[in-house]
């Protein structure tokens, strides 16, 4: 936030009479109103993950704090979930966070280095290229998912990182959203790089990708979030338990024979709060960081 | 191709090492759909199996729900990387029988290993599910359940009524449970509960072809008929009058009402006893699914099983599909079965484990875990052996919809069975297609 | 539109390589194999196959329930498209706009985003419960009897407003990042232009976000037609039964679930010549009114 907006701001409310100004309560007003509506649902989680599992399934979700927190946690965590043993909370989350960081640094990369090309190059193939890429945003993997696998079992890398990753990369989120930025970047940047004598290659690492660093720091957020809560992918393709993602234990937990057992909806909650976290300190700690860059890019 | 030729290599090179390293022992894996607390018995069976031994190492995975276990066994295969064993739920059942060479039919692997195998070793209402229509067992019934009703004792008390056996009395019955206060009847899965088992329980024939048994090729369904169409009918009716109330095709919003107090009478599982115990708020009883005596005669027939069965898949060396019909001997032994049936709710599928339940008193603590068996060996009759229908998945869609539309008065019972019957056959026919 | 280009070489085609063949491999080889087995009906395990021509094509079209959720997906779109863009953007203004807090906001705003879709999905089951959901208690409040599962709409009306919730946290914070990249000089210009909050809103800031904007919308499309599959999934207890589900998550429910290949694959082809017909028409029509820098 600028301080000049700030202390230009109050000239804003237009109003007859000089009286107290309205304006910024009713702001504040919607404001709370809107996060009420975003973090109601996430407290009700994390209360409801206090409590245990018949209470959860008698009386729903808790907006009261019970006495299994600890417990639930604890469960999560430390317990092995599967056959093996070598699988719990800890590990669960280090999957999710290999697949959600290779997921949004293999996807901005690869993105990024299209969108340049298609951008700031005149050549023949530019819009055949623009549309290839952009028309796998019509079809999600859920629904290309069978030949998909068949495709990733015959190059050997069913139970791999890889084979985990790279195939949820191909889909058009990110280049067309480095596109969307890359046409709002003023001309004036290139034709001075090009006074400069500065080739393609060096526009694109001391400009444009500087230039560019908020932009990465919100698709990562973006990115890293879609990584990291990938379900039905991870399923099909892993059957070695070390590769088992959060997502996937929290599936594992509540998904018990309906009516012969109930679910365990305190720990499913406990594990689902804990998912939550490492994406919510991405958010947090790339937040601040691109507000700061994109306060420094203003001219 | 060539990257995986040489992994095989490789993989095949290491397997072979430890292979020389150890004694011989044959790993086989099995794919399931057991989550929560099922699963963790899953991993106890399996350890009890693996340590019961030493030349069989078997891993069990967890897979997702039953359809994406089916799935993820069905794109394995065509990738040649199959389980050994395969968790298939019986509606999915027809998809792997149909597919000719799928899987090994589980008698020829427990004969081919020498191990004995006798049918009748099954319970009666378990036995021919999974089995081709000239009776030979296809999968190996594993976690089976049957559906029954469940009794809120203070509702009856205050009613001054008995748990009905029949619907004729259950209608009798009705306008004294509503009187008392209560739901009368509430039931959590109209298709295997209403549906599948009303054939069963009448003993009707579900669909042509020997209830599709005989081939997909020409299958329909028989569902546009007078028995199921007055039994809805009659659902209908008694949700007008508040004999009847229907949540939605959720199997727990159906069962909650009847663990707050509020129902008399509640179709569940005979498996469902568990959950009850810990959430129900009133003392409750069991006996099995009412039947129509006008349409059955004095006593009911067996009903079907809910569930799944193990597979075992094709396109495994022998000496891994002996090792498979060792685990499936030792899944059927009676301690085995017993265990399984005490802590998960499943019915035991053999005569042997059932006898020794009994012997044990199991049932003389928990007298409604022994209704579910008690139903499954009922009389047997032409129809009471099972259904085989392909997109069988998507035909209990059409019926959970056309339901759900008559319940909230968006069409009539004629029409509703019309459009299942049309929607149904052509599912089966496009099926009948894929085999050919 | 007309940006300055560099001229013709050999970079780009190294630049796009790395894509078009991550795209090509596990976009367009299962894609073309969808195609494929549309003229099929075929046995899931891969044994035998029938061609059909274009029978599972007229199987589809001549469905009255794939008619019904065809229309729901429609109303479905426009509506969670509509409102999580237009809750987004009003908060996303607010949260420009204060002085006090404004940093908190928007942490706060951002969060629902972190949350995992079954979970979303969980918690809006847990939510809209019939017995034990707090928002079946206010609905009764206002005489609303909200029955989840039992009534179409009620189920929609559930299912509309999780997808929405989910994504106004993305919508947020592009809109924040469109705003707050608008040059500061610009904004004291408008101040002083222009007094009237609504109309400098109308007549300096939208324009200036229109590139963000049209990105969010032809994400947001998307989003409610393919990625709300996962909300779907748990708000339906994987029975369906009568209520309402989108297209995509039918053609889950037939290839994945039921495993019908061919009807599946035909459903998947006629989606894509629609989003396919429907983006020309965004890029077309729409884009032309984007003002670029």
């Amino acid at each position: 936030m600028s301080d000049a907006v700030s202390a230009a701001r109050p000239l804003a409310p237009a109003s007859h009479r000089p009286a107290f100004k309205w304006g910024p309560v009713f702001d504040h007003a919607i404001l709370i109103a809107g996060a009420a509506f975003m973090l109601v649902p996430v407290f009700l989680a994390f209360m409801t993950s206090t409590h245990d599992a018949v209470t959860v399934h008698t009386g729903g979700v808790q907006a009261w704090p019970g006495g299994s927190l600890i417990d639930n946690y604890a469960t999560v965590m430390f317990d092995g979930l599967g056959f093996s043993g070598a699988v719990n909370g800890t590990t669960m989350m280090l999957n999710s966070l290999i697949l959600g960081l290779g997921f949004a640094v293999g996807k901005i990369v690869l993105s990024m280095m299209a969108a340049y090309a298609i951008v700031y190059f005149r050549f023949p193939l530019a819009e055949f290229a623009f549309w290839a890429i952009f028309v796998t945003l019509l079809l999600p993997l859920e629904v290309r998912i069978l030949p998909s696998y068949e495709i990733v079992q015959s190059m050997g890398l069913i139970n791999t990182y890889t084979g985990l990753i790279v195939p949820l990369v191909a889909s058009a989120t990110g280049t067309f959203f480095f596109r969307q930025f890359f046409k709002s970047v003023p001309d004036e940047l290139i034709e001075a790089a090009r006074i400069d004598g500065a080739g393609p290659l060096k526009f694109f690492r001391d400009i444009l990708l500087p230039l560019s660093r908020t932009m990465i720091a919100a698709i990562f957020i973006i990115m890293f979030v879609y990584g990291w809560n990938q379900y039905l992918w991870p399923t099909l393709i892993t059957t070695n338990e070390e590769y088992f993602t959060l997502v996937r234990g929290i599936k594992q937990i509540i998904q018990v024979w309906v009516g012969s057992q109930i679910p365990e909806y305190g720990q499913a909650m406990a594990l689902a709060v804990l998912a939550m976290l490492p994406p919510v300190i991405v958010v947090v700690v790339f937040q601040s960081w691109f507000i700061k860059g994109l306060t420094e890019s203003d001219k | 191709m060539k990257p995986y030729g040489i992994a095989a290599g490789l993989a095949a090179g290491l397997s072979l090492l430890s292979v020389n390293s150890a004694f011989a022992v044959t790993e086989i894996s099995w794919w399931h759909a057991m989550g929560g607390a099922l699963g963790e018995t899953v991993n106890e069976i399996a350890t009890n199996f693996n340590a019961a031994q030493d030349e069989i190492v078997l891993t069990p995975v967890f897979k997702g729900t039953y359809e994406e276990t089916l799935t993820a066994g069905i794109a394995a295969f065509r990738a040649g990387e199959q389980p050994n064993i395969l968790q298939v739920f019986d509606a999915g059942a027809a998809t792997v029988i149909g597919a000719k060479g799928a899987v090994k039919p589980v008698q020829d692997l427990l004969e081919d290993a020498g191990a004995s195998f006798d049918i009748e070793d099954y319970i009666s209402g378990v036995r021919y599910f999974y089995a081709d229509s000239d009776g030979k067992m296809i999968g190996m019934p594993f976690n089976s359940s049957a559906p029954i009703m469940y009794y809120n004792e203070e509702a009856l008390e205050k009613a001054g009524v008995e748990a009905p056996k029949t619907w004729e009395e259950f209608e009798q019955i009705a306008p004294k449970l509503k009187q008392a206060g209560y739901i009368p009847l509430v039931q959590s899965h109209l298709t295997w509960e209403f549906t599948e088992n009303f054939f069963s329980r009448h003993n009707l024939p579900f669909a042509t072809n020997n209830n599709g048994y005989d081939g997909a090729e020409g299958t329909k369904l028989l569902v546009n008929t007078d028995g199921l169409k007055m039994m809805f009918a009659k659902l209908a009716a008694w949700k007008q009058n508040g004999h009847f109330e229907w949540y939605g095709t959720g199997w727990s919003d159906n069962q909650t009402p009847f663990e707050q107090g509020k129902v008399a009478l509640w179709v569940g599982s005979s498996g469902s006893f568990g959950g009850l115990t810990k959430s129900a708020t009133m003392p409750f009883g069991a006996v099995p699914l009412p039947y129509w005596e006008a349409i059955a005669g004095e006593d009911g027939y067996q009903s079907f099983i809910g569930g799944a069965a193990l597979f075992a898949m094709a396109g495994k060396s022998e000496e891994e599909n002996k090792a498979t019909a060792k685990f499936f001997e030792y899944l059927t032994s009676p301690e085995v079965q017993l265990m399984w049936h005490k802590s998960t709710g499943y019915v035991p599928v053999t005569n042997a484990a059932y006898e020794l339940a009994k012997q044990q008193g199991y049932y003389d603590e928990t007298p409604q875990a022994e209704i579910g068996i008690q139903q499954l060996n009922m009389k047997a009759g032409e129809w009471t052996r099972g259904y085989r229908m392909g997109f069988y998945v998507q035909i209990r869609d059409v019926m959970n919809r056309e339901y759900g539309k008559l319940f909230t008065g968006e069409t009539t019972v004629d029409e509703a069975f019309k459009a299942i019957e049309a929607e149904g056959n052509q599912l089966l026919e496009r099926f009948a297609k894929t085999g050919s | 539109m007309n940006k300055v280009r560099f001229g013709h070489s050999i970079v780009p085609y190294l630049f796009l390589l790395p894509q078009m063949a991550v795209v090509a491999v596990f976009f367009y080889l299962p894609a073309g194999e969808a195609v494929r087995s549309s003229f099929f009906l075929e046995d899931p395990f891969g044994f035998s196959s029938t061609f059909v021509g274009l029978d599972n094509y007229a199987d589809v079209l001549s469905s009255t329930e794939y008619r019904r959720v065809a229309i729901f997906t429609v109303w479905f779109t426009v509506l969670v498209a509509f409102f999580a863009l237009a809750i987004a953007l009003l908060l996303a203004v607010k949260a420009d706009a204060v002085l006090r807090g404004a940093k908190t906001y928007r942490t706060l705003l951002m969060w629902v985003y972190a949350i995992a879709p079954p979970v979303a999905g969980l918690l809006g089951i847990l939510l809209f419960d019939q017995h034990v959901g707090p928002f079946v208690d206010i609905a009764s409040w206002f005489g609303w009897t909200l029955r989840i599962g039992v009534n179409y709409y009620d189920t929609a009306f559930a299912m509309i407003t999780t997808a929405v919730w989910y994504q106004v946290a993305v919508n947020f914070i592009f809109f924040l990042s469109g705003l707050q990249s608008i040059p500061r000089a610009v904004r004291e210009a408008a101040l002083i232009d222009c007094r009237s909050g609504l109309r400098r809103f109308f007549t300096v800031t939208l324009p200036l976000l229109t590139p963000t904007a049209f990105f969010l919308l032809v994400i947001n499309v998307t989003y409610a037609l393919f990625d709300t599959f996962g909300l779907i999934d748990p708000m339906t207890k994987n029975e369906p039964g009568n209520n309402p589900v989108t297209l995509v998550y039918k053609v889950f429910l037939d290839g994945f679930r039921g495993n019908d290949l061919g009807g599946s694959s035909a459903q998947s082809v006629i989606l894509m010549i629609v989003v396919f017909a429907l983006t020309v028409v965004q890029f077309r029509f729409m884009e032309r009114r984007v003002h670029y820098a």
